[in-house]
């Protein structure tokens, strides 16, 4: 086992390096630079030209590349040109934002989802798996964005029941109660909207997983030998219909800390998805290149997570 | 995206502008523009005569999909959003009227001697910054540090600041001070004499790009190296200034909370308190209707016509700083020489040609259908919130097909038996129209243009069979790519509308690239010395802007109106440009 997992983040390091030339040459192709578009009748164009050669973006891509891993490795990941601050205080920020509202999101959506998979399993096409069908087949067919919109209004603005945007109270002072209670106060709404939205996946495959493991042998066996049916659905059924939902665990909490960009654009809330995407159309390269980065270990972290996760539960996979 | 990072360039002027501002908020209405399309005319202040009520406090709303850079700094941010949010809180130095001419009622005076080559800064005596301490000279001279220090890496730092005598040494480290900006009185005192190099016309204009109009508080920020002044606390976290309002609190990105400005130089402002705050496109119509903002700056124009009948609010309108145009490409910019060079055989370097397919485009139709009231047709390239300089004689090119057919068959663009015709050398004739995607009609709108040109013979195609968003449309048309003819593109106008730095032979940002002798010295007339004279000034503008409009390398296709939706329980708040409500604003309502 902790050599599989040694092995493992043994193989991330050139996977990793890979990745990072790979994105350092995308980004470079990407048209325009930082400083494209930056035309009013009052910019210069001789100073951005100066800023510009300034920055080193006339270098050939190996030069900046190179630069660029060596500040990497003083833990300098470069100067946001737009922000025009420190990449890693600027990340660390909304890590930290996205974090929270992304474990709160799992939190709700697997609250939420679990129970109703595992119901409208075992109650198959009763009033109650109809019920919860039709729940996830609305879920499924409404865009995102719209049912985000929808608690925005409902919530926010009619019932005024949550804030409607930012992550924090401006009265709240960091450091007191109030101020995480103002914080977790602004993360209610998104991830209720957000956790909702992702539950109806879940509870297909729950669903179908209870249905499809209740037609097995060792089912029919276990029930035969006269096992008590709570044993019978909690051992067997439900252990084995959880396999497919525990082998996504792990990428999904790495994948939360992408952070998703309807969510924090429609409630105004600072996270990590959006600053990717801006950063991607502002061809801020020092951003894009260090977000980048970023997701691609998470997600050779979350398959890492996912395995051990899959070889705990599942002793079939537990390789030697 | 790329709709709103030009709009995002053109509202940062308008910010800019409204930075600049003197007081007097005078309540009349913003002219409709001479054109046929009819921009609806929108009140420039509020109505309301209730009485105030104590405590309340006022809400402002930035309509942005992304959090704010937080660059208060009015030396160094690039950001139009970062202005909105320090309107209540930075004031300009110098006072303007609604036409953009320096007045005497700002917070400094500005004198010009054309024989000395000067302008002399005198900043009246009860001005103070935030901390109670007073605005002096010095502070005046680390504004001209900051933008010209290598070590802060701004963009204003510019060829026209470069007329300030010593300005360039400074930059580049060869003296200690700038030896173009004298302090008669010392470093503490209230007078600055700048020293140029040669005096312009468009000096008595706000936003000419040759001296600055802001101060940097230098006993709060010099301890900060000037590398570090952009991401410091001292910018970010609690900046200071000498306007009426104090960003007393800023949570990054997201919002920030003011209090009155008790050493502000007018008194201290009635409203106590102001909160402003990020609010993302698609949620703002609903904040409006559940009467959460008070004020709506930045408010996107694509779906006006879900708010404009919003219960509880006034929608207040002013002339946009900007134009839309469309560009036929001639030539390319040669960086060695720095200088425009116009291609003789390029596709659009016929003037007929061109002429035809302005006539052919029916922009009445789409200013009224897209953007109802908040859009007319451009007519000239000084739009008309220009009173002083724009020519109203001026018709542009409204549609009329049969007079772009008669251009094209008099120059010889025969048609051919599949409907399109040929250039006048009997080839294929395809052109190449590079349009910006974003905002909801432009798909629309490019496909409209491409039907109009079709009614007349002429096949055009868009560069990449697509729009091209923001990025990769600005990198083609600063590098004259071949990939495209004609282009569509907007400008953000600053409140100085010399049009030197868009259209001479030595600007980069002439993306049409035509040169021409006449040109030459129709522009430069603009800026002379002899336009020192205002008549002689207005005739120059005149002149450019007939012949302009005649060649139509650059046709303005429209002029924009900003809206700003206004609560009804606010008083004294007013958009005029040169107007500064800040402390004058209060509010009618608890809530």
């Amino acid at each position: 086992m902790w050599k599989t997992i040694l092995r493992r983040v043994l193989i991330m390091i050139p996977q990793l390096i890979l990745l990072s030339i790979l994105v350092f040459i995308l980004a470079k192709m990407m048209p325009g630079d930082p400083f494209t578009g930056l035309i009013t009748p009052q910019t210069d164009p001789a100073q951005i030209a100066h800023l510009k050669a300034a920055a080193g973006l006339n270098d050939p891509w190996w030069t900046q590349y190179f630069h660029w891993v060596v500040n990497m490795f003083h833990g300098d990941l470069g100067q946001s040109y737009t922000y025009k601050r420190a990449v890693t205080g600027l990340i660390g920020e909304r890590a930290v934002n996205t974090f929270w509202l992304a474990l709160l999101t799992v939190v709700i959506s697997y609250g939420i989802a679990i129970p109703f998979g595992v119901i409208a399993g075992r109650y198959e096409d009763t009033l109650r798996d109809k019920s919860i069908q039709l729940y996830t087949f609305v879920l499924l067919a409404m865009p995102s964005f719209v049912f985000y919109l929808f608690g925005l209004v409902v919530f926010g603005y009619v019932l005024q029941w949550f804030p409607t945007s930012g992550y924090v109270s401006l009265n709240a002072d960091p450091g007191t109660i109030g101020y995480w209670g103002s914080r977790l106060y602004h993360m209610i709404l998104p991830a209720l909207v957000g956790g909702l939205v992702s539950t109806s996946g879940t509870i297909q495959y729950l669903r179908a997983g209870v249905i499809d493991n209740t037609n097995e042998d060792f089912v029919r066996t276990a029930r035969s030998k006269g096992v008590p049916e709570r044993v019978v659905f909690n051992r067997h059924i439900l252990r084995n219909s959880l396999l497919p939902i525990a082998a996504f665990l792990g990428n999904s909490i790495t994948g939360l800390l992408g952070g998703s960009i309807y969510v924090e654009t429609i409630f105004s809330y600072q996270g990590m998805g959006q600053l990717f995407v801006s950063s991607i159309t502002a061809n801020d390269y020092s951003v894009i290149t260090a977000l980048t980065l970023l997701f691609g270990f998470l997600t050779l972290l979350g398959n890492l997570l996912s395995d051990i996760i899959m070889s705990i539960v599942d002793p079939r996979v537990r390789v030697e | 995206m790329s709709k709103k990072s030009i709009l995002g360039s053109v509202t940062m002027v308008a910010a800019l502008t409204v930075l600049l501002a003197a007081c007097g908020s005078k309540s009349n209405s913003s002219s409709s523009s001479s054109s046929s399309t009819k921009q609806q005319t929108f009140p420039l202040a509020t109505t309301n005569k209730k009485a105030a009520v104590k405590g309340a406090t006022l809400n402002i709303a930035v309509v942005d999909d992304s959090p704010f850079k937080g660059v208060f700094n009015e030396e160094l941010y690039d950001d139009a959003y970062d202005a909105d949010f320090m309107t209540p809180a930075a004031e300009s130095l110098f006072g303007t009227t609604s036409g953009f001419k320096f007045n005497d009622k700002g917070a400094a005076s500005i004198k010009f001697d054309n024989d000395k080559k000067t302008a002399t800064i005198e900043i009246k005596k009860n001005v103070k910054w935030s901390d109670g301490k007073p605005v002096t000279a010095k502070d005046i001279e680390y504004a001209y540090e900051i933008v010209a220090n290598k070590d802060t890496s701004t963009s204003r730092y510019t060829g026209s600041l470069q007329n300030i005598e010593g300005l360039s040494e400074y930059h580049d480290g060869k003296s200690k001070t700038i030896s173009g900006v004298e302090m008669p009185d010392g470093a503490d005192g209230q007078k600055v004499i700048l020293h140029f190099k040669q005096m312009k016309p468009g000096f008595t204009q706000s936003g000419n790009g040759y001296f600055l109009e802001s101060a940097a508080p230098y006993h709060y920020l010099k301890s900060v190296p000037f590398k570090k002044l952009a991401s410091s606390d001292q910018v970010r976290k609690s900046p200071l200034f000498f306007g009426p309002y104090v960003m007393s609190k800023i949570v990054p990105g997201q919002s920030v909370a003011y209090t009155a400005n008790k050493y502000y130089w007018k008194g201290e402002p009635k409203t106590k308190k102001l909160t402003a705050s990020v609010v993302s496109t698609s949620s703002i119509v609903s904040g409006l209707k559940n009467k959460k903002y008070d004020i709506a700056m930045e408010m996107p124009t694509d779906n006006y016509s879900s708010y404009k009948n919003v219960k509880g609010y006034k929608i207040l309108g002013k002339e946009d700083l900007s134009y839309t145009y469309i560009g036929f490409h001639v030539g390319k910019w040669d960086a060695k020489k720095g200088v425009n060079v116009m291609d003789k055989n390029a596709k659009m370097n016929n003037k007929s040609l061109r002429q035809a397919m302005s006539y052919a485009l029916n922009l009445d139709e789409i200013n009224n259908k897209f953007y109802p009231g908040l859009r007319s047709t451009g007519t000239t390239l000084i739009p008309p919130v220009f009173k002083e300089f724009h020519d109203s004689s001026l018709k542009g090119y409204p549609l009329n097909i049969k007079k772009a057919n008669k251009l094209l068959d008099d120059a010889g663009y025969k048609k051919g038996k599949d409907g399109y015709r040929t250039d006048p050398n009997g080839k294929k004739l395809t052109i190449r129209f590079a349009s910006m995607a974003g905002g909801d009609s432009a798909t629309a709108i490019a496909q409209d243009y491409i039907q109009q040109w079709k009614k007349i013979g002429l096949r055009v195609k868009l560069t990449s069979g697509r729009l091209l968003e923001f990025q990769n449309f600005y990198d083609k048309i600063q590098n004259d790519t071949n990939d495209y003819d004609v282009f569509q593109a907007a400008w953000s106008l600053s409140s100085e509308p010399s049009p030197a730095d868009l259209f001479s032979e030595q600007a980069p940002y002439n993306f049409s690239r035509f040169v021409s002798k006449k040109h030459n010295k129709l522009i430069a007339d603009i800026d002379s010395e002899a336009s020192l004279n205002a008549d002689h000034r207005k005739k120059a503008f005149y002149a450019w802007q007939k012949w302009m409009m005649d060649q139509d390398y650059v046709e303005p296709v429209q002029y924009r109106t900003n809206v700003t939706p206004v609560s009804n329980r606010v008083k004294n708040f007013t958009i005029q440009w040169g107007s500064s409500p800040w402390n004058e604003v209060e509010l009618t309502a608890k809530d």
